[in-house]
Order: structure tokens, then sequence, then C-alpha cells
């Protein structure tokens, strides 16, 4: 099967290089009844035949109708055909067109083969009709495999061999009025027809007998045969779902059998430069879905051309088919330190109770998975605030929910997520390490669709309706509920800040306790997409999230030891974080060659923290005396922001992209002790403006791609102009082999900072950079890498070094000027280094799917304060491990993961000492270990999960639609108790250290549905 | 990539200096271990009792004597107001310094009132009320600079008799008592404060922000694990000048 696809393709590719195919239809003029004789092919190439056409009743045109096609004895011609068969003659064949083909002489299968592309030919879009489409030969030289390897058998509904008898698929043994007999068609609806029942995914089911299941589809488009009229020019058009109308961001589209490709932009829109000829073919691939070829036409191809992808049937001999790459939920790619995930076959992997796109991210080589804290991703050394998230254009600054358990984004409201790396372009600054880009979904375009989730975590409901043909929406919403898996995990962490009975009523005193908790997280997102014309888009996209986390109680007492005093006591233990961001963009495609967007976003970022006790105290006499400490901590970031971005494909061999963005932060920060105290309390604004320039220019017949680029960015807190020169390259050593490098600079405006805590783990906030406190920070890339990968494997290692400069921490561990005189000197400055190599190997289709990835790294700083030699940054972690295997079989996804990560370095207490005073008195204070001198205990945990599908219609159709899914899961399968962090409190001079755990063995049951 | 044991360590042996410099007095230094917190720690093969420790002063070096016990004096070596000392020497392989100076002597200290009269108070009499107490005695002095000052109110007597009598489980309360420091140029001693009635003497110091900040930092602070500011690298404790002038104030009984 694969060597007829590639026969195919040769034979094709044979004919249009060499120039000889022009057609030639010329009137025959011949009369005989009401027939006309043509020429396929010039003489000479190996299709040459002269072919007649004969519609009994006369009618050339319509072939919305019965074809026969009859292929005389061996050495007839066409004519001696058609004078021997007379079964044209019968009544029941009236409105049918017979095709009368000379003999079949030598080479058999190559002649079948002229007849398929003749018959694609000629009943152009003929598989409107392809149940009426009828062959009868006379060789009897031909067999059945002949007739299998030439695919005729899939082209003809019936196939009628008149000496060779008998045959199992092929029965003559029927008169052939009825062999022939016309399905009964509605072709004027038959392509509705199609394209409702393509609405939603589908399961195909296996048929009984496979012994060659090459799909149609592939080949249904080709029907065209001519000479190419157009060479070396330059296609444009988008890439969309077949199904939803969706535009699918980032799809690939190449001309099959080069190098030469490219990616749609975000809104799906792509160009390809120097397609070979109107006549090539292309393959059109994106995660998630069925690879197409698109064979281009001088019709098709003249225009803005588009291209849908049919989503991934859920079929079960996706394993046969050739050449695609569609099984994995989440993809390495060739590009370099690039990733891509499709939001729509999360449900395929292990998860804590939420399909979750950051956490899936965290499978893959050189982000660290044993954050489970953190939906943040730690990416090659880097923290989370050094990794640019972007939904639909806007920075979203904060990405957790319910303490970093899962991610702020709702998946059910995502079709893409782009993950890179490092190395990143122009297009992307603000940040040290990396990019995240998630496009949100724009809606059904062709229909109404509702669905929810229900899982033990939270309820998920989304709606897409489109209004007309040029109105898309879709709107998402999703609540936790206080079931068994919120508790736990909101148990487990705020158990750590156990409320400590005041003393005075311990023990002694009668206490009752109150406690009500009312703790959620809930996010909304909403997208309105309006497409005018064909060549614009504007659509406006809102998020909106929070999480209140209220882990608060009361008590009140009265102490027997203290006669009539009575106390009472309450303690606080509030949180509330969450984002508001929302963008409004308009994308045009000016023309063939200029695509530009525009977006205006805002951002809010607000976090609130009130950790306190207030404890008041009664009198005798009844007057009370109130105590607050603890501590309050606010933070609010809020970003104004303007972009526009530009892409000319200028010249043949390269595009320029440009663009310019300007940014208003407003960032404050706040944080309390004791009420009373501000320890620290920041106020910045700022604006960040800057312009980028980058060329993708292809050298060396496609083989060399090297993108150049520059980006300058003047922030106004410093009232300079930074630069930002990149570059990074890819060059294909053969089809399969490519070898990358990407080199830059990036600086980094708005930083996380560190609060170190040693005893209470430690947190962080949003700061802008200023000249002092805060520089502002930056870092070199340096990486290569070289990849292999073909239809089934991708197998790449990538080195990468990342070099940082000025980052900031804070820490009242020290205390350069007593008395709390100014806690801005508690910012300290250092650099940083990140390392390492990163390997994976992918097996990208199949049944069997998944990969295996190891990351050996090592992130390391040095701070003054600290010392000076370099210490392990917090997220260090030296060998990471993963193995991801996914298993399908009929309607259930099965689904495997392995975990294995070193420890991350911590500080802890180590001693203490003694000082004198000058009054005689002494004092003891403590020490701690050399900075993050220590090392938790190794990180390891396996996740299991099976999907079952839920399909309508019944059992034995052949296509039933899907429609939702039962999953289960569960997480840490081995109850590995891994450290989350230590706890440390000092009582009476000793040290009690206390292991605050990761998450353990949780099930976990979800139940998906959907309309469509 | 790096690799070494010593990552690993719960525990750096890092000694603890104390030394006070106060005019006119000579030169001592002790040096004492941290308490590890874990067992099985690795101590330097330095002894602590008998290291090479070097203090510089107006560009001369001395090198103490070892008395034991980790202390080490210089008789000769006299301190006087404003000089710059450094302290140096090595130990688990790190060079440890210090750095600092002594002020100059508190100026212009005078008290409210040379004497105060308070009651005896015992399980007959009750506590009294506050219209009985005596007003504050304030302490002032110059202070334009707003360096920082610390008062110790010392009772010199030999045998003292207690304001407040005794509970029987009680513990005889200490003979000083301190203020914090502060970057005022006055003080109030409260009559509450007193325990013995006699003769005290009032110590102000005029000390370095490093000695401050030992009174300042609270270590047992859940909130935090703060290490007191040090003028010191490689070591932890205090290395500071300091000087001081002295008044003497009565506490009669009623």
């Amino acid at each position: 099967m694969q060597r007829i696809y590639k026969n195919t393709y040769t034979a094709v590719r044979w004919l249009f290089f060499h120039g000889l195919v022009t057609l030639f239809m010329f009137c025959g003029t011949k009369a005989q009844g009401q027939h006309k004789q043509y020429n396929f092919n010039n003489p000479g190439n190996e299709c040459f035949m002269e072919y007649i056409l004969n519609p009994p009743n006369g009618v050339f045109e319509s072939i919305k109708r019965p074809f026969v096609f009859v292929v005389g004895k061996q050495g007839e011609t066409a004519a001696e055909a058609l004078q021997r068969d007379s079964i044209w003659k019968e009544p029941a064949f009236h409105h049918y067109m017979f095709v009368y083909l000379p003999g079949i002489v030598a080479r058999q299968t190559d002649r079948l083969r002229c007849i398929e592309t003749l018959t694609s030919l000629l009943t152009y879009n003929y598989y409107y009709g392809h149940d009426n489409l009828f062959l009868k030969l006379s060789d009897s030289a031909i067999t059945d495999s002949m007739l299998t390897e030439a695919r005729l058998n899939m082209i003809f509904s019936a196939i009628c061999l008149q000496d060779a008898l008998p045959s199992s698929v092929i029965s003559s043994a029927a008169p052939e009025s009825n062999l022939f007999k016309e399905t009964a068609i509605d072709y004027e609806n038959y392509h509705r027809r199609i394209t409702d029942d393509g609405t939603g995914t589908f399961f195909v089911e296996e048929e009984q007998k496979t012994t060659n299941s090459e799909p149609v589809s592939d080949k249904a488009e080709k029907n065209y045969f001519g000479a190419p009229t157009r060479q070396h020019f330059t296609l444009s058009g988008m890439v969309r779902d077949k199904s939803t109308g969706e535009a699918l961001p980032f799809a690939t589209v190449m001309v099959k059998g080069t190098t030469n490709g490219t990616s749609a932009n975000a809104d799906g829109y792509f160009t390809l430069l120097k397609v070979p000829t109107d006549t090539s073919v292309l393959l059109a691939q994106y995660v998630g879905y069925q690879t197409i070829e698109v064979f281009l036409n001088p019709e098709t191809a003249g225009r803005q051309l588009l291209v849908e992808l049919p989503s991934q049937a859920i079929s079960l001999r996706t394993v046969t088919v050739v050449g695609k790459r569609d099984d994995l939920v989440l993809s390495g790619r060739q590009e370099i330190a690039t990733m891509k995930l499709s939001p729509k076959k999360l449900e395929q992997l292990p998860n804590t109770g939420e399909r979750d796109v950051m956490r899936s991210f965290q499978l893959m080589p050189g982000v660290s998975a044993s954050n489970e804290s953190s939906s943040g991703l730690y990416i090659r050394g880097g923290t989370p605030d050094q990794n640019l998230v972007l939904y639909d254009g806007f920075s979203v600054y904060h990405v957790d929910h319910l303490y970093g358990f899962f991610s702020a984004f709702n998946s059910n409201a995502l079709k893409d997520v782009q993950l890179y790396k490092g190395g990143f372009e122009s297009k992307f600054g603000g940040r040290l390490s990396c990019v995240t880009e998630i496009t949100g979904k724009d809606g059904n375009s062709k229909r109404f669709n509702i669905g929810g989730d229900l899982s033990m975590l939270s309820t998920n409901v989304f709606a897409e309706l489109p209004i007309g043909k040029k109105f898309t929406s879709v709107v998402a919403f999703r609540k936790s509920y206080k079931g068994f898996l919120y508790n736990k995990i909101f148990d487990k962490f705020s158990s750590t800040s156990s409320y400590e009975v005041p003393e005075g009523g311990g023990g002694m005193g009668r206490f009752s306790q109150e406690t009500e908790v009312t703790s959620y997280f809930y996010d909304l997102n909403a997208k309105f997409t309006y497409r005018p014309t064909d060549r614009d888009v504007v659509s406006l996209s809102i998020f909106n999230g929070a999480d209140k986390l209220d882990n608060g109680s009361a008590f009140s007492a009265a102490g027997f030891g203290m006669q009539n005093a009575r106390f009472g006591s309450s303690s606080t233990d509030l949180t509330n974080y969450g984002n508001t961001g929302g963008s409004l963009k308009w994308g045009r495609k000016w023309n063939e060659k200029i695509y530009g967007n525009t977006l205006l976003s805002y951002s809010n970022y607000f976090s609130e923290r009130d950790r306190t006790q207030e404890r008041t105290t009664y009198d005798n006499d009844g007057n009370a005396t109130t105590v607050k400490n603890g501590v309050i901590e606010n933070n609010d970031l809020k970003d104004y922001s303007l972009k526009s971005d530009y892409e000319w494909d200028a010249f043949r061999n390269s595009k320029i992209q440009f663009g310019l963005f300007a940014s208003w932060y407003d960032i404050d920060y706040n944080y309390a002790q004791n009420d009373t105290t501000d320890v620290l309390q920041r106020s910045n604004e700022a604006a960040l403006a800057g312009i980028y320039l980058q060329t993708k220019t292809r050298l060396f017949k496609d083989r060399l791609i090297v993108t150049p680029g520059l980006r300058t960015s003047y922030f106004g807190q410093t009232g300079k102009i930074y630069a930002e020169p990149r570059l990074s390259m890819k060059f294909h050593l053969t089809e399969n082999l490519a070898l990358n490098a990407a080199t830059g600079q990036y600086y980094q405006f708005a930083n996380r900072v560190t609060r170190e805590d040693i005893l209470s783990g430690s947190r962080d906030f949003w700061l802008l950079s200023d000249e002092t406190a805060v520089p502002v920070s930056s870092a070199s890339h340096y990486i290569a890498g070289l990849s292999f990968e073909n239809n089934n494997y991708l197998f790449s290692a990538e080195a990468y070094y990342k070099d940082i400069q000025s980052l900031t921490e804070y820490s009242l561990r020290f205390d350069p000027s007593p008395m709390g005189v100014s806690y801005d000197e508690n910012f300290f400055s250092g650099k940083g280094y990140a390392k390492g190599l990163e390997l994976m190997a992918q097996k990208q289709s199949g049944k069997f799917n998944g990969w295996v990835a190891y990351t050996l790294g090592e992130a390391k700083n040095r701070f003054d304060i600290y010392g000076s030699d370099y210490f392990a940054a917090n997220q260090d972690v030296r060998h990471e491990f993963k193995v991801v295997a996914l298993y399908k079989f009929r309607r259930w996804d099965f689904s495997a993961t392995w975990i294995y990560a070193t420890g991350r370095p911590y500080t802890a207490p180590s001693g203490a000492y003694t000082v004198t005073l000058l009054d005689g008195n002494t004092r003891d204070f403590f020490t701690v270990t050399d900075k993050n001198s220590q090392r938790l205990p190794d990180y390891h945990r396996a996740d299991i999960s099976a999907t079952f599908k839920l399909l309508g219609g019944l059992r034995g159709d052949k296509k039933r639609r899907e429609y939702g899914y039962i999953g289960a899961s569960i997480f840490n399968l081995y109850d590995r108790k891994n450290v989350w962090y230590k706890q440390f409190m000092i009582e009476d001079g000793s040290i009690i250290e206390t292991n605050v755990n990761y998450l353990g063995f949780m099930p976990n049951i979800t139940l998906s549905l959907k309309l469509r | 990539m790096s690799c070494n044991k010593a990552e690993n360590s719960h525990f750096t042996d890092t000694p603890i200096v104390e030394s006070y410099l106060l005019p006119g007095d000579t030169v001592a230094v002790k040096l004492t271990r941290q308490t590890p917190f874990y067992d099985a720690v690795t101590y330097s093969s330095d002894d602590i009792n008998n290291l090479t420790i070097t203090i510089s002063k107006g560009g001369e070096s001395f090198q103490l004597i070892p008395e034991g016990n980790g202390k080490y004096i210089h008789d000769q070596l006299h301190i006087a107001e404003g000089d710059t000392v450094s302290l140096n020497f090595r130990f688990n392989e790190k060079d440890v310094s210090g750095l600092t100076w002594v002020p100059a002597k508190p100026e212009s200290m005078s008290q409210s009132v040379t004497r105060i009269y308070l009651p005896k108070i015992d399980s007959t009499s009750g506590f009294p009320g506050q219209g009985s107490m005596p007003e504050p005695v304030e302490i002032t002095w110059s202070n334009p600079d707003n360096s920082y000052y610390l008062i110790i109110i010392e009772n010199i007597e030999t045998d003292p008799e207690l304001i407040r009598e005794l509970d029987e489980d009680e513990d005889r309360p200490a003979f000083a008592f301190r203020k914090a420091p502060t970057s005022n140029n006055s003080e109030m001693l409260r009559p509450m404060e007193f325990e013995y009635f006699g003769t005290h003497r009032i110590i102000l110091f005029h000390v370095l922000p490093d000695y401050a900040a030992l009174y300042e930092q609270n270590s047992s602070s859940s909130l935090n694990l703060t290490n007191p500011s040090t003028s010191i690298s490689n070591a932890y404790g205090i290395f500071t000048g300091l000087s001081s002038d002295t008044l003497m104030l009565e506490v009669k009984k009623e």
C-alpha cells in the first residue's frame, strides 16, 4: 500500500516534471451514435490512450450521474471495445455515462493506475458519486491483487471482470444490469450532508476485514491532471478545522517531498513561498488532526487556499496511514526549542483532576516536572516569571489555581499552545527564558455546540455559538467545588499553617473553635470573533479567574489559670488572587504577502494575603486589649499594552517580520508585619515601548533557514534603551535530519522577586525594575541541537547555556541597617547561569505512542550576600527522566507516565550560638546552612489513566459521533511521599523539622460531555 | 557539573566572635563554635583555642595571645576613642575578617533627678496606684547625628533590698536592667523598672549599628530567621567598638 502511494506519486511527479503530460481533449468527429473520442496524454506517455465517451442520452456535460468504464480486451482499441459492448443500449443505463478504454497490453499494474487517473479526471470530484462508479474489464490476466494494488476497488463501487472468474470481492455472477445498478444519490445535497456529519469527532469502527485499508480521502482530492500553469509562485491561504471552522494557528503547510514549508500564524493564515508548481501536492499538519494532502490545481492555487483539516477520527485504521503524525497530544517539533500541544486531545494524558495544558508540558524535556505546587513552568533552569505567558496576546502574570496544583487555563477554551523553551524570536520580549503562547478557541463557526465536564474537583461548562457566517463566540466557565479532591489539596497546604493555641489557653483552658472555611477557584473565558471579510478577523478575548483561599478560624476561651480573665482570638488566613485580562485584536491579510495584526490589551494580576492573628484580652473590668500580629502582603500589577505585528513575504527567499509595542505598567507591592509596620511598600509605574525587526531567509535550496532579528526597547524607569539582537538557524542535513542553533539577548523589566523565608517557605511577588533596588535583568541564550524526524519517530538532542545578570532576591535574613530604617536595602542582586542537555525519543504515531525524555541540567546563582560562591538556584535539578506511554484500543485510551527528578535544594537552620551582651545577659541566635546547600529527597511518581469514549449512534454503526468520555486516572500510583518543602520550628533551642509532602495516591474520575 | 560531598553538609563550622572594644581597655576576643542542630557534623580540624589572630590599628598589627577557652588577649594593646580596628584570622579554610571603629564618648549626659523615692511593696500593701509613683527619671545626652545609644542601669549595692517582695517560688531578679537601643537623645527610666533600693549606676553606651541590631533582632521570630548583621565576614558574632559615660541614681525607700 505504501508502495503504491509512492509509485503514484513518483508517476505523477515524473509526468509533471518531464512536462509531457498535456491533456489533449479534442472532440471526436467519428460519428458513431453520440459518442466522442479523446486522447489522454501524449503519444509516448505510459498513460497515453484514446478513449471514448458515450452517453446514451447524448448529454455530455453532467458528471452527476453513474459512470461505467469499460476496458477492452488485450490489443483492443476503445472503438473496438465500444463496438463489442452492448449494455449501454439497455434502457436502464440511459442516463449513464459510458467510457471506453483500450485494452491493457503490458505492465498491467501501471496501466491500471492510468485508469485511476483518467477516472479522476473524468469524474471531477467523483467522490460525490463514488457509489455510482463502475468498471468492466475484459482482460483475463488481471487479478484481484492487481486491482487492489491499483486501488481500483476503492474507486469503483463494482468491478466486473468479464473473463476471469470468480472473485471474493468482485462478482460478475450477477447480470451487469444488477451489478451496475445506480445507487440513488441526492447530488445536490450530498455535499451538505457530508459537512453536517463532519461536525464533531467521529469514531470509525474497525472493519472486520482490514486487508487493505488505504484511506481513500487523500486521493479523492486529486482532480486535476493537466499541466501546471504557474511555477515557483507564492501561495497563501488559511488552515482551519474541517468540522468546527476554527482557524488552526501554527499549523504546518509544506510542499510534499521537500523541506519547503511554513507555519500558519496565530490566526491560521499562511503564506508558502516558492511553491514549485500550481499542481504540487501540499501536506498540511496539525497536532491532533489528520494530516492531509492538498492537490493544487491552477484554480485553487490562484486564490486564497482554504485547507480544512479533519479532526482525527478515532479510527483504528490510523496505524496504516502513511506519513501521519497526528496521534500525539503533545509534540516536540523540529523547530528549535519549540513544543506544541493540542488541548483537544489532552484527556489522553493522566491528570490530577483537570486536563491542564501547563501540567502537560511538564512531561516534556527541559520543563521541570517536580513542582506540583506550580503551574508556572520552570524551563531550562528558569523560573516561572521568566516565562512570558500570552493568552490571546495579553500577558498573564500568575497562572496558578489552588496553590499551583492547577493552571489558570481552562482547556475547554483553548485550541493551541506553543512553548518556546529558549532562543525565541524578536517578536517576543520582556522575559528572560521562554514563551508560552496560548490561543483561545474562536468557537464553532458552523454549528452551535455546548458541553461540559464534571470532575472531582470542578464543574466546567462551555458553549459555542455562531451567528451568521461571520460571527463566532465561545464562553467557558469553570468553578471548583469543595469536593474530596479540593479538600485534600487545600488541607495539604493549609495544615502547614496550623493554628497554635495561644499561650495561657492551652491545656488548662476550655476553648472552642469555629471554623467556616470558604475557598474556591473559578475562571471565565469568553471570546467573540468577527470575520467581516475573508481577509479580516476581529476578536475580543476576555479572561477572568481568581482563587479565594480562606483558612481562618476563631477561638474564644475562659482561662481557669487566669481567674476571671477571658480572651478571644481569631486567626485570619485569607488569600485572594487572580487575573483579569482581555484583548481586542484586529488581524488583516492586506494582500498575498502582508499580514498584520494589532492588539490592544489589559492584564491585571492581584494577590492579597492576610495571615494575621488577632488576640483580644479582657481584664477584670472587662476592658479589651487587642493585639494583632502576622503578615499582610498585597501585590497588584496592571499592564496596558498595544502591539502591532506584521509579516511581509517580501522576497522569494525571505520574509520580514516587524512590529512595535508599547506597555504601561503599574505595579504595587505592600508587605506589612504586625499590622502596623510596613516592612516594604513599593509602587512603580513605567512605560516600556519599542520595535522589532527580523527576517527569515532560506538559503541553499531551503536547506538553511536563518532568522536574524533585533528588538529594541525603551524603559521609562531607567530611561535607557535596551537592544536585543537575536539569531536562530536551522540547517537540514537531509530531509529528516536537522541542525538547530540559536542565540540571543533578552531583558526583563518586571520581575517576580523571591522573598526568602527559610522557616515557612519562600514566596514571591511582582515588582517593576528600577535603577536601584531591583535592576533590569538580562540573559544571553546559546542553544544548539540536532533532531531527526520521520513519519513515526522524532529523536532530538539539544544543549543550552543561559547566562543571567541582575537577578533580585528579597531577604529579611540579613539586616544591613538595624532599627528597620530602610527595608528597601533588603533587596539583593546577583547573577546566575543555567546549562543543560535535553534528549528525547518520541514515537509519533500508531496505536502505541509516547516518548522518553532525559534532561541533565544545572542552574546556579551567585549573590554576594550569600557568599562568594555559586550556589544551586532554588529550581536547580540535576537529572530529570520522564516516560510517557499512550495506547489506544478501540474506544479506550490508556496512558502511563513516570517521572524522576533529583531533589531540589533548600536552606535549613543548622545551629545556634550565644552572644553575651554588655548588660551581662546572653542572646541566642540561629545559623543556617550555606544557601541551598541541602537537597530534598529525589522526586518520582507514576500516574496512569484510562479514557473511554462515549459514542452516539448504535453499536454496529460504522461511523459514530463522539459526544464525550469518561476518564479515570490515578495520580501518584504507588503513593510516593515526595517532599514539597521542609518546615522548621525552633523550640527551646532545638529544631523541629517537618516534611511537607506533595500529594499522595489520588484517584479521580472525569465525565465530559459535548453536543458535538 | 560540580559534584562534591560538601554540597550536602548540614553544617558549616563557622566561628563565633565576641569582642567589645572600649576606650582604655585592652583588646580581648572570645571565639566559640556553634551548637549544631544535627548529629554527626564535621568540625574543622583547626584548634579554636590556638589560632593566629591579628588585630590591626593605625597601620600596626598585633598578634593576640591565646589564653585558653577560646579567649585571646593583648596586654599592651589599648583602645582609644576614634580608633579604627580590624581583626583577621583563618579558620576552616576561610579568612575571617572584621572591621570596626570606636565611637566618641557620649556628650552632655544628664539626669532629671539624682534621687527617687519608692514605696516598699509587699503582700499586705497591694499594688500601688499610679498616682503614688514618682515621675520617671529622664536621662538626656547630645546626639546631633542620630547615632545609637544604649542605657544599662545597674544596682551596685552588695546586698540590696528588694522593692517588691517575692513569691516563694520566684527567683531573685537581676541587679541590672537595660533599655532598648535608641537613636534619640533621651530615655525615660520608669520607677516600675527598678527592682532594688540603693545606689544605681546609669551607663550610657554610644554604640554602633551592628551592636544595636543585636537587640533589635528577634531571633526566635517565627516570621523569619534573621541572622544578626555583623561587620565580620566568614564568622558570626559581634566585633564592635563602643564608649560610655556614667551617672549615679539613688533609689530610696519612702
